[in-house]
């Protein structure tokens, strides 16, 4: 885009007008980057599919009132672990909740966790891995090592030292997730930063007097977002499998919240007598972070121009 | 790489969900023979339980898990029957009682050893009720936490308290012990059965010193191998035991097995010989299946809701007592114990000598609740916490469930529960502090006497140790204080009605249900009986 810059100072030079025709012609030639990228998302099957099952549990969570006639809360002790049948589609549960019902409802947790552990980790992450990347010296080292010493524990283990100081509740299991994908994306974007740190472009602008602000806003973030979006995609699986290991432990969404991981623990002891109280809290874990995996392993490969062949 | 692990952890929750689902049948006697096949011909007989003992020193605990094991490893004056708490004769053979009930003469069987080969006598008697008694005692090991609770429940306290009751021990004879008291006390001899009050060699107190909790010494069928941590505990038969051609089984392991689920898998496939606390909704399963047998224990707890009478709005009886009408006991014994349970009126279970029938106890009927709520001026309810255990007990398999159910009971007269968890120890340490507001828990009698259940929960004397309702009626007290002094059983039994009705009316507590918990083993387990206690004496048991 900087390229209209020059444009002045052609004018400059002694033929002015044929080199303006020839930029013209080369500028035809180049789409866009992101149609690119969606073209290539298009042609990848796995990813299709991925993106699928997404939209199908989005709209899933969406609608969930109007699929279903039961409330996700309300208990009849009376119909407690029914069979799968035409009136509940999964079964009921052991306080006789519909199973389809909570499936439903539980979706807009799990897919809200994503989005806002996924959001709060990315912002913080990009801004301190920014920062580090860009200023270097004890700015970077500060928030290295503070990266390092936060990977340096398994991420779960983390997640539930974070949930353990700030009490169990699906809000803190989500600060938590957030707070252990921080240095995910920092280290990411970071050792992003530092290659273009280098780059001649953002030398040039340095040349020009521009403003570190402005050369961070404007070269070296957009320049970034390629392995952010992808790792934000993957990350979205992973959170949501966190907030559902938390759940299980009790640590996550608190009763009656149907919370997938929560309502697989809530069903263990019964797996022998009545599986699809766990087969469909379980299978709908694993599609919802399959999907995201899809769709992000496919979004690497359009993206990343390495990948390109 | 990312997606590659991630996806191999979808996967293999997938997987293990599915192989799960399908592990019910078809594997029974396969690992049976492969497992055991080394010891042919020994009586190996394991047990699994949901917890690890806290230790081996039965009296300084007051754990169910501990003294389940000790049980088998030491022996008492007195005992109880197999299936009742009926006292017949333990290490005492005879026993006499003087008019006034203040002197209580007992026999010593003679010719017993402890498994360190030193004799059972009545000095060794002396030794451990003094240990107990006496926390200046060498053996007491104070310096290092030891504390005899159970002790001073049951006998007034310790030495040179006011109401301590055992005024002096004296050894009359090498096998004749006398207990002289400074007041009468009903439940005396149903104290000497309890397994808490078992003997210990005075040269082990003296050998291993505080070490003692991990190194039982007894007199029992069984003698203490090894203890490996939340894993197992391995018992192996005492050839010297005291009765003739007893025990039959060669060796005893105590397993942890934590989920009640996965026990009953190991159980099913021969792993394990019997398991405790069946879950109630397994229990028409193990009925059906020819290669188990399913026992119940006698109604001996007491599973209940809890308030805490110093908080606000609990400090307000009307608000207890609309509670109380809020919650639907019937639906939560046939839900969560599968019917093996009765709805509870009493905190004391009937059958118990001095159970009231009578009192009506709170009828479900969330109308009247609501006008109760409004009488104390709470018409749009409240907001509440409500603490949970976080492990299954007897008297409540599956607290999380009952939790659910009382907040959905509660959300329909317009309280607001939120349901708080604790680890188990600092659950039972900060409900005795009286940190909670609401909070579930249970009681599970140990010797038979309706003073264990009565006096401990609701007693104001017991307020900072098993009264966690801080409820302290001294009208209640009084009631309490005579029963338990008084010797005529007839009395005492009255005394108990009155209590049962003021506590009923003044509602410290829910009292939820009374549970009968199941016990499965497989068929070759025989001469198996669960005692009420959950204690049982394996000594008979064999297998086929």
């Amino acid at each position: 885009m900087k390229i209209e810059e020059r444009p002045k100072v052609e004018k400059l030079l002694t033929n002015p007008v044929k080199r303006n025709h020839q930029f013209d012609t080369v500028e035809v030639k180049v789409s866009p980057p992101w149609k690119d990228a969606v073209k290539q998302l298009r042609k990848n099957r796995f990813a299709v599919a991925g993106f699928i099952i997404i939209v199908f549990f989005v709209f899933l969570g969406l609608l969930a009132p109007l699929l279903t006639p039961y409330s996700y809360e309300e208990q009849n002790l009376a119909n407690r672990l029914l069979a799968p049948s035409a009136d509940h589609w999964f079964g009921t549960d052991d306080l006789g909740r519909d199973i389809f019902t909570r499936i439903a409802y539980g979706a807009r947790i799990s897919l809200q966790v994503g989005l806002f552990a996924v959001s709060g980790a990315l912002v913080f992450g990009t801004i301190l891995g920014i920062v580090a990347g860009y200023f270097g010296r004890w700015i970077d080292t500060i928030i290295s090592r503070t990266f390092d010493m936060l990977l340096a524990f398994p991420s779960i283990l983390l997640a539930i030292a974070v949930v353990a100081i700030l009490g169990a509740s699906l809000e803190n299991a989500l600060i938590a997730i957030a707070i252990i994908n921080i240095p995910v994306f920092g280290r990411l974007v970071r050792s992003r930063v530092i290659s273009l740190r280098e780059e001649e472009y953002i030398m040039a602008a340095k040349a020009q007097g521009m403003k570190n602000g402005r050369i961070l806003l404007h070269h070296i973030l957009p320049n970034s977002m390629a392995p952010i979006i992808v790792q934000s995609t993957l990350g979205f699986g992973t959170a949501i499998l966190d907030a559902a290991a938390l759940g299980f432990l009790g640590l996550g969404a608190q009763p009656p919240m149907p919370e997938w991981g929560k309502m697989l623990a809530d069903s263990r002891n019964f797996i022998q007598l009545a599986p699809w109280t766990l087969i469909a809290p379980g299978i709908s874990i694993m599609l919802v972070v399959l999907g995201f995996n899809l769709i992000g392993d496919g979004l690497r490969d359009a993206i990343d121009p390495k990948m390109k062949s | 790489m990312k997606f590659k692990t991630a996806f191999v952890r979808v996967f293999i929750l997938a997987l293990v969900l599915v192989l799960a689902a399908c592990g019910g049948g078809g594997e029974e006697g396969s690992s049976k023979e492969g497992s055991k096949s080394e010891s042919k011909g020994d009586q190996v007989l394991v047990f699994a339980r949901g917890g690890d003992s806290s230790s081996l020193d039965f009296a300084s605990t007051s754990d169910g898990e501990s003294s389940r094991v000790t049980k088998q490893i030491f022996e008492s004056l007195l005992d109880f029957d197999k299936d009742s708490f009926n006292v017949v004769p333990g290490l005492a053979h005879d026993w006499d009682v003087s008019e006034d009930g203040l002197s209580y003469k007992f026999y010593l069987e003679e010719g017993v050893t402890f498994h360190d080969g030193t004799d059972f006598n009545a000095e060794a008697v002396k030794v451990n009720f003094e240990r107990w008694s006496d926390p200046d005692h060498q053996y007491a090991f104070k310096e290092d936490g030891y504390a005899y609770p159970l002790y001073g429940t049951m006998f007034g306290g310790y030495k040179g308290d006011e109401d301590h009751v055992i005024k002096e021990i004296n050894v009359v004879g090498d096998h004749e012990i006398e207990f002289v008291l400074t007041q009468p006390l009903g439940s005396f001899l149903q104290n000497m059965g309890m397994h808490y009050f078992a003997i210990t060699s005075p040269k082990a107190l003296e050998d291993f010193g505080a070490k003692i909790n991990e190194n039982p010494v007894g007199t029992g069928p069984f003698k203490f191998v090894s203890w490996s941590k939340d894993d197992s505990i391995v018992l192996e038969k005492n050839e010297n035991y005291r009765k003739e051609g007893l025990p039959k089984l060669d060796k005893v392991v105590y397993k942890v097995v934590p989920d009640n689920a996965a026990r009953l898998i190991a159980l099913r496939s021969g792993e394990i010989d019997i398991m405790d606390d069946v879950n109630p909704d397994d229990a028409a399963g193990v009925e059906a299946d020819n290669a188990l047998n399913l026992y119940t224990r006698g109604e001996n707890n007491v599973g209940f809701l809890g308030f805490n009478t110093a908080k606000e709005p609990l400090n307000n009886k009307l608000v207890r007592q609309a509670i109380n009408h809020s919650i639907e006991r019937e639906k939560i014994a046939d839900a969560l114990y599968a019917g093996y349970a009765t709805p509870a009126v009493n905190p004391l279970p009937p059958g118990y000598m001095g159970y009231n029938d009578e009192v009506e106890g709170y009828k479900f009927d969330a109308d009247k609740a609501k006008e109760l709520l409004a009488e104390a001026g709470y018409p749009d309810g409240f907001e509440i916490d409500l603490w949970v255990m976080p492990v299954s007990r007897p008297y409540m398999p599956d607290p999380e469930k009952a939790a659910e159910i009382i907040q959905d009971n509660l959300s329909k007269i317009g309280v607001k529960v939120k349901i708080v968890r604790e680890e188990w120890a600092p659950y039972l340490e900060k409900t005795s502090k009286g940190d909670q507001e609401l909070y579930l828990l249970g009681w599970s009698g140990s010797n038979g006497d309706p003073d264990y259940f009565l006096s401990s929960l609701t007693h104001g004397e017991s307020v900072g140790g098993e009264n966690r309702t801080f409820y302290d009626n001294a009208e209640l007290n009084e009631l309490l204080d005579a029963a338990k002094l008084s010797v005529d059983q007839e009395e005492r039994a009255r005394l108990y009605k009155e209590a049962q009705e003021i506590i009923s009316e003044d509602s410290p507590m829910v009292t939820l249900v009374h549970s009968k918990p199941l016990v499965a083993t497989r068929s070759a387990v025989k001469n198996y009986q669960p005692h009420p206690s959950t204690s049982d004496s394996l000594v008979e048991v064999e297998l086929e």
